[in-house]
């Protein structure tokens, strides 16, 4: 019986299956013998790369939850001069990457840098060096990644705060609460599943983190999986670090899930729910929400904006040097490709999912969007091992010639890899698209006498084409500001903005980062701009 | 030879989990009959019209349309290619679509039968779908989503249309116009019909026969008449709950004998030998008042529904009895008065347990 559902089925377990190679890979590193090079570095670093990541992970998270929780509830719950501006504005911190918001941050504060000539011109010479902080370090590379993270949580909350229904709220004050009492009895704990998720992309970025760890020279496990294969081409120790890595994740937050126990956080019933009604701020709690969420804002975006537009002013040949079309073309033939090749398997994935409804290919799939939590230099390092492997024993062992230059070192490998980190994202954009269909939908349609595939294009296709397009901007979004897999995978005199700025950045010269990070901020805005209808998009409307 | 337009034998669905309909077994004679499936919510309604429609398996038996087998151990028909329509009770409207185009889309189907003429406009009107045709699944009500839903199935012109509680959400006021224009509809169409319902007035009105599905089984399948008058058992009398049983003892041809209301007359459309304890079904309209009579009740319980009155009556062996009485009878009585009870007792048909 459904005999036509085979080929739905088999394409999507195909593709499931494929992405999902790298994971079980990741998993499977414990059978595999190591070099020693782990016995040297039990003796040297290894304890070191647990603590800085575990402290990394720790002072990320803590900042992220104050600054991405904070911004959410000023300006889901308030009325002030500026919340509407603010409610997109704060999301345009994601246009900074951690590693460029790094070369701000450390430009700005070092000696004789930004701040050093802003204090010479304001008042005079003067030794301001020993006056002004330095901002190197853990320290420096905490406020790197939160400033370019936090808006993971303000997003999610926002959106979990803009669902509180008003009778929640109502209800608090029938109870005598107090506002503090109110935020942390009744609205913060229903946006906990929310503040979570945001948390837990924030971990999984943060622990897999290359360009900002590298340029603060901060050894964490992602350094130490990047030096396994570097130093020592230990690749299954590098899948060890990174097996550890994502059971910290996940204990991390299953022990937040069984906290939970059975209580729920939201209301099934769709009726019932009255917008809220924002209260008017006047006088001085008015400037306040209004300073917190400009200085976020001005940190988070208009600092680095500000720096590296500074430099790309002060040395103006670093512009005429750079490609910039060269660079712009290639970032848009990346995007594109990858961007088509994501959405169209992610697509026949959700529709073999959809139309066959087994469990295997379920738990699959599940499997096959964990990717995202595997660091980039790792997907990297696995595939080109796995190249060679394969070419080694299967392709030349046959008397063939060698595929190695057709996968790595090519757009090729570029794309394949990309797909492999950002399926998750396609997959459950379109999954989402899926999910507020009603099964009857695609039914009707056979009982109208619509073929599976009949019903794919003329029915789900349409349907889709707004979380395809949500898709499309947020993979190109992603790849904008994608640094490892490029960085190690990119064809040779091929370059990125991202790989632009982090080669000048790791050579010294941060003024000639400055072009490619003002032209990646630029680009990445933009598509921040566009999707901003999307992610902004309240659930009571 | 085989000259049923549809029939269903021995089938057996699966619901969910390990509940099942056994051994399924009915027909439709002529095209254009329309028939009604009742039972108890979670029965394994549902799953039997979307087997007919080709959307579920069925473990055992035989599917067959115009002849062709649907579904058997050996055969499945692709849902696309059985030209059977479902309206759904959910909304399975397509989202991105407005509701004219949504109703326009049921006549692409392929395998329409062409010979039939159908007024997409006078369907649009009938429904009272009209006002919404430029507006989109998700601005309309449930009520209208089943209209437009019903709307779609009919224009599609169907050899076999499935209906799942096709009037579920639709209010009270309107409901009963529907079901009139609906049956019009059905009957100028010559469109052959199932109807699942929970409702047993609808499938009485709407069905020239009714399957009641019970404990996993179709009890009876009938004129909506005989499942009314003579239900095939106790399930079904109760089920229907339109009526109560009572213990009676057979005392001739023509009767029996009740200690509290004592001798009942009418035909047995079953024999039982004198002297055998049953139980008798007595329905609301098997009792007539009679303010005279020396039999008297007392009433524990009145529901006024507009054109009668029910009245409970509580018998000296605490039994509790429905009597019909009509609305514009002289006189109403209270709770726990008194309410005589004409004798001697005549019932058209004796149905005995």
């Amino acid at each position: 019986m459904h005999k036509r559902l085979n080929i739905w089925y088999l394409s999507s377990f195909l593709i499931s299956f494929i992405v999902a190679i790298p994971i079980i890979t990741v998993f499977t590193s414990f059978f595999e013998d190591t070099s020693n090079y782990f016995e040297i570095l039990k003796q040297t670093f290894f304890l070191e790369y647990i603590f800085n990541s575990i402290t990394l992970l720790i002072g990320v998270l803590f900042l992220t939850f104050i600054l991405g929780v904070g911004s959410a509830y000023i300006v889901s719950f308030y009325e002030f001069p500026g919340a509407n501006f603010f409610k997109w504005a704060l999301i345009l911190s994601f246009a900074v990457p951690p590693y460029i918001y790094a070369y701000s941050l450390f430009a700005f504060f070092e000696n004789y840098g930004t701040a050093f000539t802003i204090l010479k011109h304001l008042f005079g010479d003067g030794d301001y060096n020993k006056h002004i902080p330095k901002f190197s370090g853990m320290f420096g590379l905490i406020l790197s990644i939160s400033f370019s993270l936090y808006a993971y949580v303000y997003i999610l909350a926002r959106s979990s705060f803009l669902y509180q229904s008003q009778n929640l709220i109502e209800l608090g004050k029938n109870l005598g609460f107090s506002k503090l009492k109110c935020f942390y009895s009744i609205i913060l704990p229903a946006a906990r599943p929310a503040i979570v998720a945001g948390l837990s992309l924030v971990a999984m970025e943060t622990l897999a983190e290359f360009g900002a760890v590298d340029f603060f020279s901060v050894n964490t496990l992602t350094t130490g999986i990047y030096n396994a294969w570097i130093a020592f081409d230990d690749l299954a120790f590098a899948n060890r670090i990174s097996f550890f890595l994502l059971l910290f994740i996940f204990i991390l937050f299953l022990t937040e899930n069984l906290s939970r126990k059975k209580a729920k956080y939201h209301l099934e019933s769709k009726g019932g729910f009255r917008k809220k009604e924002k209260i008017k701020l006047y006088g001085r709690k008015s400037f306040f929400a209004f300073m917190f969420c400009f200085v976020l804002f001005f940190l988070s975006f208009l600092f680095p904006l500000s720096q590296m537009l500074y430099w790309t002013i002060k040395f103006p040949e670093n512009l005429i040097d750079l490609q910039i079309i060269d660079l712009l073309l290639n970032t848009l033939y990346l995007v594109s490709l990858s961007s088509l090749v994501l959405i169209f398997f992610a697509l026949i994935s959700n529709y073999g999912n959809r139309v066959s409804n087994k469990k295997i290919l379920n738990l699959l799939s599940t499997l096959s969007i964990s990717g995202y939590a595997i660091p980039g230099v790792i997907l990297a390092i696995a595939f080109i091992t796995f190249v060679a492997w394969f070419d080694e024993n299967m392709i030349k062992a046959l008397g063939f010639l060698s595929i190695k230059k057709i996968f790595i070192g090519s757009v090729l490998g570029l794309v394949i890899v990309y797909f492999v980190r950002f399926y998750s994202l396609a997959f459950n954009g379109i999954k989402s698209g899926y999910e507020k269909m009603n099964i009857a939908v695609d039914e009707s349609a056979y009982l109208l006498g619509y073929s599976k595939t009949k019903t794919f294009l003329n029915i789900h296709i349409p349907y889709l084409r707004n979380s395809l397009l949500f898709v499309v901007i947020l993979i190109s979004l992603e790849i904008i500001r994608e640094l490892p897999i490029t960085l190690i995978l990119r064809p040779f005199n091929f370059e990125t903005f991202a790989t632009t700025a982090y080669i000048s950045a790791s050579e010294d010269l941060l003024e000639a980062a400055a072009v490619p990070s003002l032209c990646l901020i630029i680009i990445a805005s933009f598509f921040i701009l566009l999707t901003s209808k999307y992610i902004l998009r309240d659930n009571s409307e | 030879m085989n000259k049923n337009f549809f029939e269903i034998t021995n089938a057996t669905f699966k619901v969910g989990g390990q509940n099942k309909v056994i051994n399924v077994s009915f027909s439709i004679e002529k095209e254009g009959d329309v028939i009604c499936l009742l039972g108890p919510s979670g029965i394994g309604k549902t799953t039997i019209l979307r087997s007919i429609a080709g959307l579920e398996k069925i473990e055992t038996g035989t599917i067959k349309l115009k002849g062709k087998t649907l579904s058997s151990n050996k055969t499945y028909i692709e849902p696309e290619d059985r030209n059977i329509s479902l309206s759904f009770q959910e909304n399975s409207l397509f989202p991105h679509y407005t509701i004219e185009e949504n109703i326009y889309l049921g006549r692409e189907r392929k395998n329409s039968n062409k010979k039939k003429k159908i007024n997409t406009k006078k369907i649009i009107k009938l429904l009272n779908i009209g006002k919404i045709l430029n507006h989109y699944p998700h601005q309309v009500s449930a009520g209208e989503a089943q209209r437009v839903s019903l709307a779609r199935s009919l224009v599609s012109q169907p050899d076999l249309l499935l209906l799942d509680e096709p009037l579920s959400n639709i209010d009270q006021s309107f409901k009963e116009e529907i079901q009139v224009q609906l049956k019009k509809l059905l009957k100028d169409l010559k469109i052959t019909t199932i109807i699942v319902t929970h409702d047993s007035y609808e499938a009485f009105y709407l069905g020239n026969k009714c399957g009641i599905i019970l404990n996993k089984q179709l009890k009876q399948f009938d004129d909506p008449y005989n499942v009314y008058h003579f239900p095939n058992s106790i399930e079904v009398v109760k089920f229907l709950n339109r009526g109560i049983l009572i213990p009676a003892k057979v005392t001739g041809e023509n009767s029996l004998e009740n200690k509290d209301l004592g001798t009942i007359k009418g035909n047995f459309i079953k024999h039982y030998p004198k002297g055998t304890d049953v139980k008798l079904l007595l329905q609301p309209e098997d009792l007539e008042h009679d303010d005279q009579s020396n039999l008297k009740l007392e009433v524990v319980d009145r529901k006024f529904r507009g054109t009668n009155f029910i009245y409970t009556l509580k018998t000296n062996s605490n039994l509790l009895i429905p009597v019909f009485v009509h609305s514009h009878h002289i006189h109403q009585h209270e709770v726990d008065e008194k309410f005589g009870i004409k004798r001697p007792i005549n019932i058209d048909h004796i149905v005995c347990f």
